[in-house]
This record gives C-alpha cells, structure tokens and sequence, in this order.
C-alpha cells in the first residue's frame, strides 16, 4: 500500500505521497530489514512466504494500468542483410509471460540485469540463425490512447528507450540510450 | 421470591469472566469450524484442472522458458532470498552429476507436473499428488523469475492450502476404491477458513490500491487494460461503441474488491459478491485471454465460499464431520 501511494499516481494528495515515502524508509530501517540476508530468522521467514505464494503484494493493475514495451531484434548477417524479428513464443500462455518479462525488462532501474535480461532473449535468436554477425535488441516503451484519441484516429505510439548491441565477439553489450 | 445482593465489583468480575468465556469459545469457534469436505472436493478438482491445463498450456514453449541463462539468473537472484527456495535448478544439478541433460530433466518435470494435475483431478494418491503439484509448480514458478506472473502466485496459495489440508475428500477415488480415509477431519474447517480469510486480505487490497487510482474511476485503466497488448483479444473498434460504460465497469472492480471482505460474509450478500467475483473474473478471461487466471480465482472462490451456496432455505450449512465423513 506504502509503495503504490509512494510511487504514485494517485488521486490522495500530495502530502500523502510523502507521508509514505517517509514511511517507507523508516519500515527499510526496520529491525527486520537490517539482518543481513544469511540470517536464519531472516531466511526462515523468506522462505516460508515464497513457499506459501505470499511474497508479493496484491495490487495487480493498480492504481493505474502501466503502458506496455515492446522489444524488436535487429538481425545483422554476414552479408550485411538487415532484417527484423520480434520475441516469439508457440501458445498464448507464454506470450503473457514474455509480456510480463518485458515490463520487467523496461521498468528496471538496474542496467547490468536489463542487459543480461535482453541477453538471454537474444540467445535464443542466435540459436535459432546461427550465421548471425550481431543482434541489436532495441526495447520501445508504448503509449496507449484514450477513448477520446482513439475516436479521433489516434492509435498506439512506441517511444525509443534504449539498444543493445550482442555479437559474439564481445562478452557484454554496447547499449545505445535515446 | 429471594433476591440476592451483589457488590458491584462482584458485577464486573462476573462480567469480565463471562466476556473472557465469549472470547475463548468464540475463537475456536472462529478459526476451527465444524466442516463438510464439499469446499476441499471443489478446491481439489478445480486446482487438479487447473495445473493440468497449466502444463498443457505451456507444453510447446516450457523448455524455451526454463532452459539456459534465463533461468540461471531468476535462480541467482533467488538465492539472495533464501537456499532453501525450490527451483528446477536443484532437478538440473543433480541429474548432472549422473551426466542426463537439462532437456531431460526439464522434460521430466513437465510431465511429473502433468501427471500430478491429473491425479489431483481423479482424486488418485491425493496427499502425494498434492505435494508434488505444489513442489513441480512451485519449482517452474521460481526459476521462471521474471516470467512469472500473479497466476502462479495464486496457483501456488491454492497447492499449498491443498496439500496441508485433510486429503482425501469423500469424491475422490482415494476415498471410493482403495477406503482411505483423512487422519485429521477436523481441521477442514480451519483450512477453509484460513482460505477464506486470506481471500479477504487479497481481494481488500487489490481493490483498495485501485481506489488510489484515478483511471478506475473514469473507465480510462478499463479501456487500458483491453487494448494492451497482450491482453487485446477485443477489437478497440467494439469497445468503443460501449465507452460509456467503461466507468461502470471500473467502479464496479473497485466495489467488487475492496468490499468483498465486508459482504462475502453475510448469507445476504454472499450470493451476490460471489457471483459478481466469479462474472468479474470470467470476464477477465474472456476479454483479455487470461484463461487460467481466472479459472484458478474462480477455483479458489468457490471452494471458499460456495459450498452451501445453493442450500435450500431453512436447511443448515453445517454438518457435523461424522456424519459428513461416513
């Protein structure tokens, strides 16, 4: 609760956004989050919530729904072909999840796991066109329009975020920000 | 006629006695109802259905999804939670010391999953099909990492709450061919009610963190929602034809979540919450594809709430486990 009103938007004022940041922070310096993680209580107590299925909250499309990503790869051959292909998996059910992978993947704040993330997307390209030279993974947030835009003609945008450069020469990636 | 003269102090200690009397019957009361297995036999099938479409579901893409790097980082970042936290890692590890490859070993863990959701479904080996549908799943679930999503979290409450409860229920094969029997009947009602409560603190939250929301009262995060890829299984070129009551729609979510706990209780709004959850649910699936979401929510309502739903007027929901379990 302290974080979706912290993180914002909400329709509370202003000052209750940060009432919870500040809450927040005094819950991070709690007891309880200061044992270092090999703690047995600390690690009992992990284990037994991933175990029950409660370790995260239950705010699912709240308090707003977010706007989705969208990730294209890039394919360049030795031949200096170009062509274009999108994540692709057999059944719907994996596709939900490739969806939510790729939120992760847009809303990490970390770059190193963005980039071991999008990694292991574009392994799995290599695997399938051995003769590739290198792979860009070029990840678009999308912006959804409202009715009214939507009435008027308008359809859903892509906005570059950021590209990876994967080759098989070089161990990380060269990323190219917007 | 003898009338007897109490001091009031004398009144309040007997007050307070009779009041800590309340407490320690109602309690047990509250948390140890007497129950039928009708609740578990729901949460059997439907959970035995809902990992078997689960596994056939991602039966063409699960060794793209748990094979290689993806899953050694999901793994890594799990470790800093917990070396006790199941995953297909474990499977992977020891199968190589016996030099089968992690093909194989995911293979087979499809398939003991598959083969645990059926036996679930026909009640067969319940106790142990129950453990082992939680732990496969469980397992898939965590190695997954960032593939993961709120389904799996639910999937994995409702395993969980199966496995602990008292296997078998009077439906299943278990009970009919090979005469066995639940050691401890007497804890169905605890489970149910653990069950129940927990619905309430889920259901509280996700609608009270959608009231935070603007878009849920406008319709706008409705209209949003259906057209997102990949949930936009609706053309937007019907759904705006009914703009209008896209903010019914949203208030209504908010209504139906925040206000569950407050009315599934009641035998007088029971019927309405629990129809209005499970249409709300049906329609996510319908609408935005999310099939086995909502089956697994419509699974978990019902076996929490819906036995005894369709009792005649007048006849109680309570039977005693006796006459229940003979």
């Amino acid at each position: 609760m302290l974080r979706v009103v912290a993180e914002g938007p909400t329709i509370l004022p202003l000052s209750f956004k940060n009432f919870s940041q500040k809450a927040q922070e005094l819950i991070s310096i709690a007891p309880a989050e200061q044992l270092s993680p090999s703690n047995p209580v600390r690690e009992s107590v992990n284990t037994y919530v991933q175990l029950a299925g409660i370790e995260s909250g239950y705010g699912y499309f709240a308090p707003n729904v977010p706007s989705g990503y969208t990730l294209v790869f890039e394919l360049h051959y030795r031949d200096g072909r170009v062509e274009y292909e999108l994540p692709s998996v057999r059944s719907a059910a994996a596709e939900l999840r490739i969806a939510g992978l790729l939120d992760d993947i847009g809303r990490t704040p970390y770059d190193e796991l963005r980039e071991i993330l999008l990694k292991t997307l574009a392994q799995s390209i290599w695997r399938k066109h051995p003769e590739l030279q290198s792979v860009r993974a070029i990840l678009w947030s999308l912006t959804l329009p409202s009715v009214r835009e939507f009435e008027q003609g308008k359809k859903e945008s892509y906005e570059f975020l950021c590209a990876y450069d994967f080759s098989l020469q070089n161990g990380s990636a060269k990323k190219n920000d917007r | 006629m003898r009338v007897r003269f109490q001091s009031p102090e004398r009144v309040r200690q007997k007050e307070r006695s009779l009041s800590q009397m309340r407490v320690t019957t109602r309690v047990p009361e509250l948390l140890f109802p007497v129950e039928t297995d009708s609740w578990l036999t729901v949460l059997r099938l439907g959970l035995g259905l809902q990992v078997t479409l689960y596994a056939l579901s991602l039966r063409t893409d699960w060794a793209y999804l748990f094979s290689g790097t993806a899953r050694k980082v999901a793994e890594a970042l799990l470790s800093l939670q917990g070396h006790f936290i199941p995953s297909l890692g474990w499977f992977v590890a020891l199968a190589a010391r016996v030099d089968v490859p992690e093909e194989t070993v995911l293979l087979l863990a499809w398939l003991g999953l598959f083969v645990s959701g059926c036996a679930l479904l026909f009640g067969v080996g319940c106790r142990f099909s129950a453990i082992a549908a939680w732990f496969l799943h469980l397992c898939a679930a965590k190695s997954g990492g960032f593939l993961s999503y709120g389904m799996d979290n639910f999937m994995t409450i409702g395993l969980f709450y199966l496995m602990l409860s008292p296997l078998p229920d009077r439906l299943s094969l278990d009970w009919r061919l090979r005469d066995l029997r639940p050691k401890n009947p007497e804890l169905l009602g605890f489970w149910r009610r653990v069950l129940q409560l927990h619905l309430c603190i889920i259901y509280f939250f996700s609608g009270l963190t959608k009231c935070l929301g603007s878009g849920w009262w406008d319709g706008s995060n409705v209209w949003r929602a259906l057209i997102r890829p990949p949930f936009n299984v609706i053309d937007p070129e019907i759904l705006v034809r009914w703009k209008d009551f896209l903010p019914l729609a949203g208030i209504l979510v908010c209504l139906l979540e925040s206000g569950y706990p407050f009315f599934i209780w009641s035998s007088r709004t029971r019927k309405i919450w629990l129809l209005g959850v499970c249409a709300m649910h049906l329609l996510i699936g319908v609408a935005m594809g999310m099939y086995l979401f909502s089956l697994v929510m419509i699974v978990l309502n019902v076996a929490a709430f819906g036995p005894g739903f369709f009792r005649r007027k007048g006849q109680p929901i309570i039977l005693q486990p006796e006459a229940a379990m003979s």
